[in-house]
């Protein structure tokens, strides 16, 4: 049995998450009176000019608190067990919402024809984002015990449960919610956690064949869907302005007036009403706008940073279904840090996604900083090659924590 | 399974590492890819976002010079003629502004403001900005503001407001609903009194707000117009335009225009064309020569008039004296033209001086002084052509803009030499006939006659208004002050003006203490291109000063009274003045002499 000796946590990770969170705030602070003035001057709302600083705040302390309460507090064997069980709560309320919003409730908070909140007097949630992290840890769990069983590849046991899972999970979402982002976010964590299981490369291929042409069936039969490619198109042929074009164009018009160094903080114009969703999905551009090409490169390095970090934390944890695990939430965010930086340049078409710990929103924030802060629970008994060597003349307790206790019965 | 079996773990770690290697090299591509795209737009593109965004971002705004306001004088005291009023407009944009919070608002406070049909206004597709109410007073504003409707603006307009009505209309004018003078002083001062608009370029937000970010930001300040006072004075002018109008309804004339000026300086006191219009509702005149000036934007024949200049000028040249004599027999051939005496007494017929002449106003006297002129007393010459348009243009200048701060009519004054029948021509124009030149020419030139021989360029300006204190604009270059006439020229024809009125005095129409004279004039209508003699439709004017006795004149006064198809002659105008003297001395106070 190897024993990884509990060590020190991956403290790039941990600083790395709690700096971007830390700069989202102070953006926020920074144009979310413009925010309140577009809003308060052109639907007549009464914001006040900090409500939405003080909104991200108590989501950063909420995400810190969350971020800390799986980092230290409750450890992963104990998440895992109740797997299936979040994964049914998750997918329940997911339906729930769905029905809800069918029939009208005031519990259900639409917002331009899609309902993807719960809404409880002053507080909102997303389940959206409760079964990403849901998914996740099923199907790391799953997919470590096929896996095991031998199970991987086949049909009955293993592709027919997977797909049950996964398309009920795809259907709420993206179907019942309209949330394409999120839908963008669950593929690629079904497909980064699906590479590293173990299954036939052939699978995977056809797989993958399959999805794409699934979601281009999906793309080409939503007008909504085509409307947004038709606008990318346009943006990147550089044809007429429309309303569809004016998001990108506008996003990308902000990263262009940002230069090399920006414009600096408090000065961006666009925030100012002409870039919609400025503090949400477009807070890269805005970000792009006030601290130019270095402070996108630096920010895209973090995030860089933590990805790869996270691979790094993957590639030396002892159990198969912490690996794969670490490997879901780094596919979940790849997905969002790529679709939305793409999206706000013009790289690909957009598709209403939040950029992970810097934009503003609550439950996004919270869940993620879960899954990381779990992450970097596992990272604190991961072997690499110096303590493996060390651990022959270390003179540390053997499973002193109950930690890093790794017994497993078969 | 347990972990540590041997060698499945090993397998394990090298596919696990090797998928791991496609997410590291997946990562790094597409962020990569981001990247270079990122300094492609923020870098090489940089230049050129900047100009899109200074586009889409620059708000160039103009800010409205506040327009001058227009004072007249009361005795010695500026008192507002036209004035600045603040006002609002209601402005909605019908995609976001609830129908009902409007109708609300516009039911509850501003119903008489109301300039737009509601229903309109929202079946109006992509309509977003209507202007629903207009000339809102600033209180009822205030009330609407107190509800805090949503989605309703106010917009702050400027109205020009002539508080007197339609006192001195022709003289003030009024402005077009683009901000633009129109007719008189609004029109003829419209440079100075609009001043200069500034500029506001700034970077603003959506809505059109302007923000302090930016650096490139450029605010110009509006200079705004003067302050301008007329020489008017208020009272003056308000009873000349009441006497005026009264002789309108007891006369067949339809039409009067009044000047009065001091002859010492040519400053205008009082200037109007009845009937009046209200400049607050200038669209509601039906004529728009209503609009016009009768002063001095219409050129006439002011006639016998006249005749105080060809007089003066013989008088001044030395060829001939008020006791001057010549045969009068009624009428006399020109170039083949028999022009006649409107006055055929037998009495008058014989040797008779010119003071007769000029009291009778025949026409006889008057070709005799341009004969004078010529130094030949038997026929007009082309030297006494040439005196004569000497003195008419270049003296009195008659048939030239005056240079008064308004709009002028030229007029014109026919060339000595140039064209067939000189002779009858100057000979009309002795009596004022066969030229054309405006009241305002006129009585200037008539103010040099009477007040020692100064020529003196009109005015109708006092200056600026500014903390209280006139000051006076800088003085054009064109203003002249030119000694035209001899001290005793001017004496004789005062005298000579006093002797025309000699039967008002012994009417008792002329006070004691008083010296006041004049000359009337009648001018036939050109109909069809030649003079009417039938005399149907005539133009009376009167010319004549008012002082106190044995002390130059203080004040000139001239009239001019007409209706289409009436004969209206001098007789009936000198009633007129006869009336406006008399007012003048009561409201100005002129002492007689005791």
């Amino acid at each position: 049995m190897i024993k990884n000796r509990k060590h020190k946590s991956d403290l790039v990770i941990l600083f790395a998450t709690l700096g971007l969170m830390a700069l989202g705030l102070i953006v926020i602070y920074a144009i979310g009176p413009r925010r309140a003035d577009v809003l308060n001057n052109t639907y007549g709302t009464d914001y006040d000019s900090n409500y939405f600083f003080f909104g991200q705040l108590r989501a950063v302390v909420l995400s810190v608190l969350a971020f800390f309460a799986a980092f230290k507090w409750i450890p992963y064997k104990y998440v895992k067990k109740y797997a299936k069980v979040l994964l049914i709560i998750s997918l329940a309320l997911c339906i729930a919402l769905w029905v809800l919003a069918e029939l009208g409730s005031g519990l259900a908070k639409c917002e331009l024809g899609e309902c993807r909140w719960f809404q409880l007097g002053p507080v909102s949630f997303q389940p959206a984002e409760f079964l990403k992290l849901a998914m996740v840890i099923y199907l790391a769990d799953f997919l470590a015990r096929k896996k095991e069983e031998g199970n991987i590849g086949k049909l009955r046991e293993f592709w027919l449960p997977l797909s049950i899972v996964c398309g009920l999970a795809l259907f709420l979402v993206v179907i019942a919610e309209g949330d394409l982002g999120t839908g963008v976010a669950l593929i690629s964590i079904i497909f980064g956690m699906l590479l590293v299981s173990g299954i036939p490369a052939r699978q995977y291929l056809i797989l993958s064949a399959l999805v794409l042409a699934v979601a281009v069936g999906a793309v080409a039969t939503s007008s909504h869907r085509m409307e947004r490619v038709d606008a990318w198109l346009a943006t990147m042929s550089g044809s007429e302005s429309s309303d569809s074009t004016y998001h990108i164009e506008n996003a990308i018009l902000a990263i262009g007036t940002g230069g090399f160094f920006g414009v600096g903080i408090g000065n961006s114009v666009q925030a100012t009403g002409y870039l919609p969703e400025s503090i949400n999905d477009s807070i890269f551009a805005i970000l792009g706008e006030t601290f130019g090409f270095v402070g996108l490169f630096l920010v895209i390095v973090v995030f860089a940073v933590i990805l790869l970090r996270m691979l790094k934390v993957a590639g030396g944890t002892a159990a198969f279904d912490e690996h794969l695990y670490i490997v879901g939430v780094f596919s979940w965010m790849f997905a969002q840090v790529v679709v939305n930086i793409m999206a706000m340049t013009g790289l690909v078409p957009v598709t209403g996604i939040t950029l992970p710990l810097l934009s503003y929103g609550g439950t996004s924030m919270i869940f993620l900083a879960y899954a990381l802060g779990l992450v970097l629970q596992l990272s604190c008994y991961t072997s690499r090659e110096v303590i493996t060597n060390e651990d022959i003349s270390s003179r540390g307790r053997l499973g002193g924590s109950h930690h890093s206790s790794r017994r497993r019965s078969s | 399974m347990p972990r540590n079996s041997i060698p499945k773990p090993e397998t394990n770690v090298v596919s696990k590492k090797s998928r791991l290697t496609i997410l590291k090299f997946f990562v790094l591509v597409t962020l990569a890819i981001i990247t270079l795209r990122l300094f492609f737009i923020q870098i090489i593109e940089h230049d050129y976002w900047i100009a899109k965004a200074d586009k889409e971002h620059t708000l160039l705004e103009t800010i409205t010079a506040r327009r001058g306001e227009i004072y007249m004088m009361d005795h010695k005291e500026p008192v507002a003629a036209v004035l600045n009023q603040t006002s609002y407009q209601i402005v909605i944009d019908p995609t976001v502004t609830k129908k009902e919070d409007i109708q609300h608002v516009i039911d509850t406070y501003a119903k008489d403001y109301a300039v737009a049909n509601l229903e309109e206004v929202y079946n109006t597709e992509g309509l977003r900005y209507s202007i629903v109410a207009k000339n809102v007073p600033r209180n009822v504003i205030e009330e609407i503001a107190k509800e805090e409707p949503s989605a309703i603006w106010f917009k702050k307009t400027n109205q020009r407001v002539y508080p007197e009505g339609s006192l001195g209309s022709s003289l003030l004018g009024f402005i077009n609903a683009d901000g633009v003078g129109q007719y008189g002083v609004e029109r003829s001062l419209d440079e100075v009194l609009s001043g200069k608009d500034g500029l506001l370029k700034t970077t603003a937000d959506i809505n059109n707000v302007a923000l302090s970010i930016g650096n490139d930001n450029v605010k110009i300040p509006a200079e705004d117009g003067k302050d301008l006072v007329l020489s008017v004075d208020r009272g003056l002018e308000r009873g000349a335009e009441e006497i005026a109008a009264k002789h309108i309804e007891k006369t067949p004339a339809t039409n009067a225009a009044v000047l009065i000026m001091d002859p010492n300086t040519s400053e205008v006191l009082a200037m109007s064309s009845i009937p009046n219009y209200d400049p607050n509702h200038y669209s509601e005149v039906e004529d728009a020569s209503a609009y016009l000036n009768q002063v001095t934007e219409v050129p006439y024949e002011p006639a016998s008039v006249c005749k105080s200049f060809a007089f003066s000028a013989a008088i001044n040249e030395g060829v001939m004296t008020a006791d001057t004599t010549y045969f009068n027999q009624g009428y006399e051939v020109v170039d083949g033209w028999e022009i006649k005496n409107a006055e055929q007494r037998s009495s008058l017929y014989g040797t008779i001086n010119m003071r007769t002449a000029l009291y009778w106003s025949l026409n006889t006297g008057s070709i005799y002084a341009l004969k004078l002129l010529g130094g030949n007393p038997a026929a007009i010459n082309q030297t006494g052509r040439e005196k004569l348009y000497d003195y008419y243009y270049n003296k009195f200048r008659l048939g030239r803009a005056t240079g008064i701060e308004l709009n002028e009519a030229e007029g014109f004054i026919p060339d000595p030499n140039d064209g067939w029948g000189r002779d009858s021509v100057y000979a009309n124009m002795t009596f004022g006939q066969n030229l054309g030149i405006t009241m305002i020419q006129t009585a200037t030139a008539y103010s040099a006659i009477i007040n020692g021989g100064t020529y003196h360029t009109p005015t109708i300006l006092k200056g600026e208004l500014k903390n209280d204190e006139i000051i006076p604009l800088e003085k054009s270059s064109d203003k002249v002050s030119e000694k035209i006439l001899s001290d005793d020229t001017s004496a004789s024809m005062r005298e000579m003006f006093i002797n025309n009125r000699s039967y008002k005095k012994q009417n008792k129409i002329d006070r004691n203490g008083y010296q006041i004279g004049g000359k009337s004039g009648t001018a036939q209508v050109i109909k069809n291109g030649a003079y009417d003699d039938t005399m149907s439709e005539t133009i009376g004017t009167y010319i004549g000063f008012i002082g106190t006795e044995g002390e130059l004149p203080k004040y000139v006064i001239m009239v001019k009274m007409w209706g289409e198809g009436h004969y209206i002659d001098g007789q009936i105008a000198s009633y007129l003045f006869d009336d406006l003297s008399n007012y003048v001395i009561d409201y100005l106070k002129i002492k007689p002499k005791v």
